[in-house]
């Protein structure tokens, strides 16, 4: 094992069992600063070990990685990686061949953006998650096999890496160390974004050699084509749901809710994240309460791949994501709607909203749900009563809604409105920090990659969020609310209180936008946040 | 008249080679989107938002500031402006040398401008009659001055941090080194070879017979610097340092390109254009299916 500050790029071909080991991460805000809070991190399991690839970090990212059984497998499995790598670069990669080739080619090395990396800061600037490592590695690869230059002067031009299974099985684990956020991007001189050359190696894995981490690929985009949802959810399944959530509104609230679906004539698709239904089902309960109270014209559809707004191919795989996207856009389409409206899923809007914009000409517009909502605020469509809300509430502004599509005032416009004890995190806006669960990590949650996500890649949010909260985090008695309007990041959040108990010791509480806005409609008789009962 | 083709020559490759540089990543395959807020030439959402803030987005006018884009523009071209503030003690050498490179273009231009005063009779030097020849002078010692040193301090300090700073020397390999020696060793020769006349009368002499193919004796150290300069220009858009041309496509063309495909766009007739397009080369993986064989 390297310390990591020797480790080098070519390093990623040593024998070595494993390169790195995670030991100095930084320390938590208070409460959590204080010795005994925080479970160490542990050693991988001999059989994963044996299994996977646990030889970069001791984490397994990628569980369908497994190590070969035959020299033949071993250089089967380089040959197809040098095959894929040689693809990024042709025509079979056009839609993303432009940028990948400028930053791929006009890294000057400043290391500016290591900074901007959540990962890399954590980890008390590891060298392995610095964001250039990894793209360096892949530079050196690409010399290696494929220029004149690299073949004709070798280490001269940095072709000087070992390549053979580990370095290339390490280097596809790597490429789930980023969040694929894009922070490092914005602070680049040249332009250059390092999380795209994270993703051409995450698509090598899954176009060219058919490995992907099980939850994106088998149990997601796959299961989605196949089933309409990555939950599984059925279309018999999914009007259960409906009918059950209507059912126990009025059950708790006395509202009597009915969710309209497949609503001819409906001027709004509305698409949420499935996965809402089964673990924040107060989420779209929400949206169907407040966009009744605003009078909108909506639906939902039940057709197969239009009550799932997710799309996990963005994360690895163009082909999936394409194919989803489309088929999705066909649903629209075909239901005659005058627009589709993303719920709080950040992935999905910028699956729908960015790119499935160049996929197909013709398309049936797709908005935010967040401009949506500050509306019927700004438009008194809604009588709320912040008062309600009197309790300390932060803001997380997920990467993909805000970072890489620009909305970054609506959603705080709504808070300043309805909760009188907002407070921004440091920093906010189109700075912020990825809740560590961004790119899939919140649904990695075989072997170890918990922890990772956990301790390590939602690290940095923690301590924004204890920033945030300074100095109401030891009031137990006072609920403190992280609003995170997207479903993967809830996902990450949930991992971080769980993790460190937080909810139980400190009262930290989290959820989306819409529950709270429903929590101050003057109209509920009780409180619709949970804690608050 | 070899020393007059090789100024000639490399000029002209340095320009026609980044031309070219520049056409092949203009007419690289339509690509999708990667904006990354902010951008600055969303008018109204001068916070880093943009027009999906607005309900119905698609039925509004899309206002672009082209102002805005080109402050923004500018301050990353003639400060840095990344760079500097977010890793400061990096610009500080990093900009000496991008400014004295520009300074050293305008030196260029105008030792050539002042050969030629001085082939026309119009004389550049301190006790001229002339304004436009005191102006000429005094500018061009200046520029001379600044080019020369804060390049060269640039360019040195800048291979040293890559030697001595152990993060960096990590990622640099020999050839970006040897990318950093070329431009401090044109720049070292410049220095010792103009360096004795500090009115650069001897600069603006060699660059009127230079421009004008007019034979002159020169020195080793003088055939030397012009050589190495020569080089320098050829090889700089060949290798990553033309990053002056990436930058262009970098912010313009990805990160800032936030145009949406709305009907009777642009963007829609591309994507329409890229639909028909079948590639020669399809990806092996189970889940997917071969693209139909590329038309002849």
């Amino acid at each position: 094992m390297l310390n990591q500050r020797d480790l080098r790029p070519k390093d990623m071909g040593r024998s070595d069992e494993q390169l790195i080991k995670l030991d100095n991460l930084i320390p938590l805000l208070a409460p959590y600063d204080k010795p005994g809070m925080e479970s160490p991190l542990t050693d991988p399991k001999p059989a994963w070990k044996e299994k996977f690839c646990t030889s970069l970090d001791g984490y397994v990212g990628i569980d369908t990685l497994t190590r070969p059984k035959s020299k033949e497998e071993e250089d089967e499995f380089v040959r197809k990686f040098l095959s894929g790598l040689e693809k990024i670069f042709s025509d079979a990669n056009n839609g993303v061949l432009q940028p990948l080739l400028l930053s791929f080619e006009y890294c000057a090395k400043c290391n500016t953006c290591s900074d901007a990396c959540h990962i890399y800061s954590a980890t008390g600037n590891n060298e392995m998650y610095r964001p250039i490592f990894r793209s360096e590695v892949l530079r050196k690869i690409v010399k290696k096999y494929f220029t004149t230059s690299g073949k004709l002067l070798g280490g001269f031009v940095g072709a000087d890496i070992d390549v053979n299974w580990e370095t290339i099985a390490r280097l596809g684990e790597l490429s789930y160390r980023c969040n694929l956020c894009r922070r490092c991007a914005q602070t680049c001189p040249l332009g250059l974004d390092n999380a795209i050359l994270s993703k051409e190696i995450r698509k090598i894995f899954s176009q060219e050699m058919g490995i992907a981490p099980t939850p994106l690929h088998a149990k997601g985009t796959m299961l989605q084509i196949k089933t309409g949802s990555s939950t599984g959810l059925s279309k018999p399944a999914f009007l259960d749901t409906l009918e059950f959530l209507e059912e126990d509104t009025e059950e708790k609230f006395g509202i009597k809710l009915k969710f309209p679906v497949d609503k001819k004539g409906a001027d709004i698709l509305v698409l949420h994240n499935a996965g809402e239904f089964m673990a924040w089902p107060e989420n779209p309960v929400a949206f169907a309460i407040l966009f009744d109270a605003a009078g909108l014209n909506w639906t939902l559809s039940s057709e197969i791949m239009g009550y799932d707004s997710v799309n996990y191919g963005l994360w690895y795989d163009d082909y999936q994501a394409k194919k989803i996207a489309l088929m999705q856009m066909k649903v629209a389409k075909e239901f005659g709607v005058k627009r589709m409206v993303v719920a709080e899923c950040g992935h999905a809007h910028k699956a729908s909203i960015i790119t499935g914009d160049r996929m197909t000409s013709d398309r049936v517009p797709v908005e935010s749900c967040l401009p949506l909502l500050w509306d019927m605020v700004r438009n008194k469509q809604l009588k709320l009563d912040p008062s309600k809300n009197n309790f300390p509430v932060t803001l997380h502004d997920p990467c993909n809604i805000v970072r890489q599509m620009g909305i970054v005032e609506p959603q705080r416009n709504i808070l300043k409105a309805i909760a009188p004890q907002f407070r921004e995190m440091t920093p906010h806006g189109v700075d912020n920090y990825c809740c560590g669960g961004g790119s899939g990590f919140a649904i990695m949650n075989y072997a170890n990659f918990p922890e990772f996500r956990t301790q390590v890649a939602s690290r940095v949010k923690f301590n924004q969020i204890l920033g945030a909260f300074k100095g109401t985090m030891e009031d137990v008695a006072t609920p403190k609310y992280i609003c995170a309007p997207c479903s993967n990041c809830k996902g990450a959040m949930r991992g971080i209180l769980e993790h460190y108990d937080a909810s139980e010791k400190y009262n930290l509480q989290y959820g989306g936008l819409v529950e709270l806005m429903v929590n101050a409609l003057i109209s509920m008789k009780k409180p619709f946040l949970e804690f608050l009962e | 008249m070899i020393l007059s083709i090789i100024a000639y020559l490399s000029i002209g490759l340095f320009v026609g080679i980044s031309v070219f540089k520049a056409y092949q990543f203009a007419k690289m395959p339509f690509h999708g989107r990667m904006d990354l807020y902010p951008v600055p030439k969303e008018k109204g959402f001068e916070h880093g938002g943009s027009y999906y803030e607005e309900t119905a987005w698609w039925t509004k006018p899309h206002e672009v500031s082209h102002m805005r884009e080109i402050v923004e523009m500018l301050k990353e071209i003639l400060f840095i402006k990344k760079l500097f503030e977010n890793q400061r003690p990096f610009w500080w050498i990093s900009y000496a040398l991008h400014l004295g490179i520009y300074f050293l273009m305008a030196w260029t231009i105008l030792l050539v401008v002042g050969g030629l005063f001085e082939v026309n009779g119009i004389s550049v030097t301190a006790n001229t009659s002339s304004i436009l020849g005191l102006l000429v002078y005094y500018v061009t010692a200046l520029t001379g001055y600044f080019g020369l040193a804060l390049a060269t301090v640039g360019s040195g300090l800048l291979f040293l941090r890559r030697a001595f700073d152990n993060t960096l020397k990590k990622y640099t390999t020999p050839q970006e080194y040897f990318n950093l020696l070329l431009i401090f060793a044109a720049l070292v020769t410049g220095i010792f070879t103009w360096g004795n006349d500090l009115s650069f009368g001897y600069a603006r002499e060699v660059t009127a017979n230079l421009v004008t193919f007019t034979p002159f004796s020169a020195n080793g150290l003088l055939t030397l610097h012009i050589f190495l300069v020569g080089i320098m220009l050829i090889y700089i858009p060949i290798s990553k340092m033309s990053h002056y041309v990436g930058k262009y496509f970098t912010f313009h063309k990805v990160l800032w390109d936030n145009n949406p495909n709305l009907k009777g766009s642009g963007v829609e007739q591309e994507i329409k254009k890229a639909s028909s397009f079948r590639p020669s080369t399809s990806w092996s993986a189970p889940h997917i299916n071969p693209p139909a064989a590329p038309e002849k």
